[in-house]
């Protein structure tokens, strides 16, 4: 029997399942890697690390599932987050630690080519927002400030992309992952000129770009023996976990978008053409030929709950940070739509889309002598989730968003799963299987195995579990409060400078 | 509160004790000069605040201290007032004659009843402190209290009664400092503030004990919280950070493999390179053929 195996490396851990040919789930395993933060803005993590998680892994899986009961691995499809940047030297050795999405130092960077004319240009051939997320500024970040690694460097990759190189030893990107460094010109498929002028490095300098569905060679052979793997076993470059959650979702060329919350989130759309949005907010990215992934990423999620939880849940009895989210989410019922009138912008982290402002921060608002409590717990879930609508508004500017499926931790739960369906006014679908990256990653590899003729036939297997409808009352009653959520986020701009400003030099 | 003060070999009640330099309850109803200057600690001092208001560096950090708040002062590191005052107040001080070993953990002597691998997980802890001052730790009062009437009253058994009362003291204080230093309920913070730990010190032999005591659990909660959070044991996630710190010397020309073996925790170049091969395929000579670093 043959199986496909799917790695996706995540923002913290390497989550690695094995599926049979007809999609269900053989065995799966998870492996752990921290992330370092050296200073304020700084946000890293030890690519060996990574890489050895992720052979441990792969390598106990194998073991433990997939050798045990006899299947044959046809295909080994990856994943990975978004924007990483590793500088390796000319032998592919890594020059310090890679740094993730949410490494925000390249701040000046961004800023200043925000405001220069070349913005315009830069978004129009790559389609992707210019942030400090985004690896060409970090590029432009390392060129500024540490010249001497900047000259050393041999290679600017994406985790990803080292990891491919360390088992079969191609320097590979594919297309998606690709537009997400903000260098690839979108509408050719190629490294865009002029962001490489301004990051100041030669094509030579990038892996090569190429397919989701190309192959990355050959395992290294001590990598075979090891791992108990042959040449048969086709290994696949893959593509970034947002464009893989989004096929896994089952939303593909449709009317409907999908919606990702773990720590941070996303709202995305595919469709056939790219989204070219005036004021540049919009993502873009190639998928395959004529098929692209198009939304927006926030830093809200789960991740600003988990710290309400941590600052004003019962501190009290065991360590455990699911009963008491739990029990905070039965209180936050007992306040209706709206939280009587309490606002909360989840600016904790910045934000990326829609406002695209690092220096934005949080804020409760309307608070009165009334509001207790369960209001403030309402109120926090509701900001997360005004922020993510806030998304999907600006994806309505451009396509209309007749029904949504959601996915990640945040997204799935039954609560916040009917507050999206009453925000939005849609249906909101949760599909079976919960890891939607995984599925995505199983789908393409099935596609390109011909168990599939396209990616449409593939998204069109993933199965609904559950519809939650729209309630129109709550949504007026949503839509009210939302109205001042907008405004209040644009609003504040000058505040947020401001006392962004004066955090940063706390100390001084 | 009655006051005393015994001194190795100057008070005949310390003789059954040599691991006791020095033990003290002081009420300090007058301000003099030098009575507080900073001094460098011999041995392992727990200081108690019984009464008062103290204003203390403990190498050279400065605390305040109020009522029930216990000091741990490790051999070598400096105690005193900047101006050298002892404040108006009460005092409880307690030195142990136990100094630091080569990686600078401390173990209590053979008086001790505590198990060697229970000695090891507190003395490794203990070295590991990141503040020196334990918050409303009642506990301590009272079991001084009760180590100072032993002391003074020689009752029937009181030699043991006397270690164990010590023993006792240091798991409290090394329980409450895990403790004081953990963010309630959140794990992922538990779980970085000892990745940093096992980072910092890789060629250690940690034990699965004083892994789940730096997190403040027992062993099998903490076994099962790790394998949630991270998806291995921690064994496991061990051999997994040292693995990867190996593989990133491995690629620098400057460090034999020898060393990198012992550097990361494994016990030879053999253990090393039999743990590093059935992970990679390679051995780490191989490894470190094929990749290497440029200058």
């Amino acid at each position: 029997m043959k199986c496909i195996i799917t790695i996706e490396l995540g923002t913290n851990a390497v989550r690695i399942f094995a599926f049979d040919l007809n999609g269900s789930v053989i065995g799966s395993m998870k492996g752990f890697y921290p992330t370092f933060y050296s200073q304020t803005d700084y946000s890293e993590q030890d690519p060996e690390q990574i890489f050895i998680t992720m052979l441990y892994v792969l390598k106990n899986l194998l073991n433990e599932v997939i050798h045990a009961r006899k299947y044959t691995v046809a295909s080994i499809c990856f994943s990975s987050s978004m924007h990483s940047l590793l500088v390796v030297d000319k032998n592919g050795v890594p020059l310090g630690n890679a740094l993730t999405w949410a490494d925000n130092r390249a701040k000046k960077e961004a800023r200043e080519i925000n405001a220069s004319p070349l913005a315009d240009t830069l978004y129009a051939s790559t389609g992707t927002p210019l942030h400090p997320m985004s690896p060409l500024l970090k590029i432009a970040w390392l060129r500024h400030n540490e010249p001497d690694k900047f000259q050393r460097a041999g290679k600017f990759l994406s985790v990803k992309s080292y990891v491919i190189y360390q088992l079969t030893g191609a320097y590979l990107i594919d297309y998606s992952l690709a537009c997400a460094t903000g260098m690839m010109d979108i509408r050719t498929a190629d490294w865009a000129e002029e962001a490489l002028q301004y990051a100041g490095i030669s094509r030579d300098q990038l892996p090569q770009l190429v397919s989701v569905f190309a192959g990355a060679g050959n395992l290294k052979k001590a990598y075979q023996n090891s791992l108990g793997i042959t040449d048969d076993t086709r290994i696949l470059v893959g593509s970034s976990d947002g464009c893989m959650a989004t096929l896994g979702a089952g939303i593909w060329n449709s009317d409907k978008a999908t919606i990702t919350i773990e720590d941070s989130s996303a709202v995305r759309i595919a469709g056939n053409h790219i989204l070219q949005d005036e004021k540049k907010r919009v993502f873009n990215y190639l998928l395959t030929d004529n098929c692209f992934i198009s939304g927006g990423p926030s830093n809200s999620g789960s991740g600003i709950f988990e710290w309400f939880v941590k600052q004003f849940g019962d501190s009290t009895g065991a360590y455990d940070m699911e009963t008491c989210l739990t029990t905070l989410l039965e209180e936050a019922t007992k306040v209706p739509p709206g939280s009587e009138g309490l606002l909360f912008l989840p600016y904790l982290l910045g934000e990326r889309a829609p406002i695209w402002n690092p220096d934005a921060r949080g804020c409760f608002f309307g608070i009165n002598i009334q509001h207790e409590k369960q209001h403030f717990i309402r109120a926090t879930i509701e900001g997360i989730l005004y922020e993510i609508y806030s998304i999907g508004r600006l994806l309505m500017e451009h396509r209309d968003i007749k029904g949504l499926s959601v996915n990640g931790s945040f997204a799935t739960i039954p609560f916040c799963s009917q507050m999206i369906a009453d925000m939005y006014n849609v249906p909101v679908y949760v599909t079976k299987h919960n890891n939607s990256v995984s599925v995505g990653a199983f789908l393409l590899a099935a596609t390109e195995m011909g168990i599939y003729r396209t990616l449409d036939e593939a998204a069109a297997q993933v199965e609904i579990d559950k519809t939650y409808w729209p309630q129109e009352l709550h949504h007026q009653t949503y839509m009210k409060y939302y109205d001042i959520f907008e405004r209040l986020s644009y609003k504040l701009s000058d505040e947020f400078a401001r006392i962004a400003e004066l955090q940063a030099h706390r100390t001084q | 509160m009655y006051q005393f003060h015994y001194q190795q070999g100057a008070a005949g009640k310390l003789d059954a004790f040599p691991h006791i330099l020095e033990i003290y309850a002081k009420k300090n109803t007058a301000i003099q000069l030098q009575s507080f200057p900073q001094q460098v600690a011999k041995g392992l001092c727990i200081y108690f605040i019984q009464e008062g208001k103290f204003e203390w560096w403990v190498n050279g950090v400065h605390y305040f201290l109020f009522p029930g708040d216990t000091v741990l002062v490790l051999p070598g590191e400096t105690i005193g007032n900047e101006k050298g005052l002892l404040e108006l107040g009460s005092i409880y001080c307690l030195e142990l004659n136990i100094k630091p070993l080569k990686q600078g953990e401390l173990v209590p002597g053979v008086w001790s009843g505590l198990g060697q691998a229970e000695c090891a997980a507190i003395g490794k802890l203990l070295h590991l402190k990141s503040t020196s001052v334990l918050s409303r730790m009642s506990d301590a009062g009272r079991i001084l209290t009760s180590l100072f009437y032993e002391i003074h009253h020689l009752e029937l058994a009181y030699v043991t009664r006397v270690n164990q009362l010590i023993d006792e003291l240091i798991i409290a204080i090394t329980r409450q400092l895990t403790r004081q230093c953990l963010p309630a309920r959140d794990f992922s913070s538990i779980f970085m503030k000892l990745e940093d730990a096992l980072r910092k010190d890789l060629s250690h032999q940690w034990t699965v004990e004083e892994m789940a005591a730096i997190a403040g659990m027992g062993t099998t909660l903490f076994t099962e919280k790790v394998k949630g959070f991270t998806g291995f044991t921690p064994i496991n996630y061990l051999i997994n950070i040292r693995i990867s710190e190996a593989t990133r010397l491995l690629k620098r020309r400057d460090i034999s493999i020898t060393d990198i073996a012992l550097d990361t925790g494994f016990y030879s170049s053999q253990h090393f390179s039999t743990t590093f091969k059935k992970l990679t395929g390679y051995t780490p000579g191989e490894f470190r053929k094929n990749n290497t670093y440029t200058e």
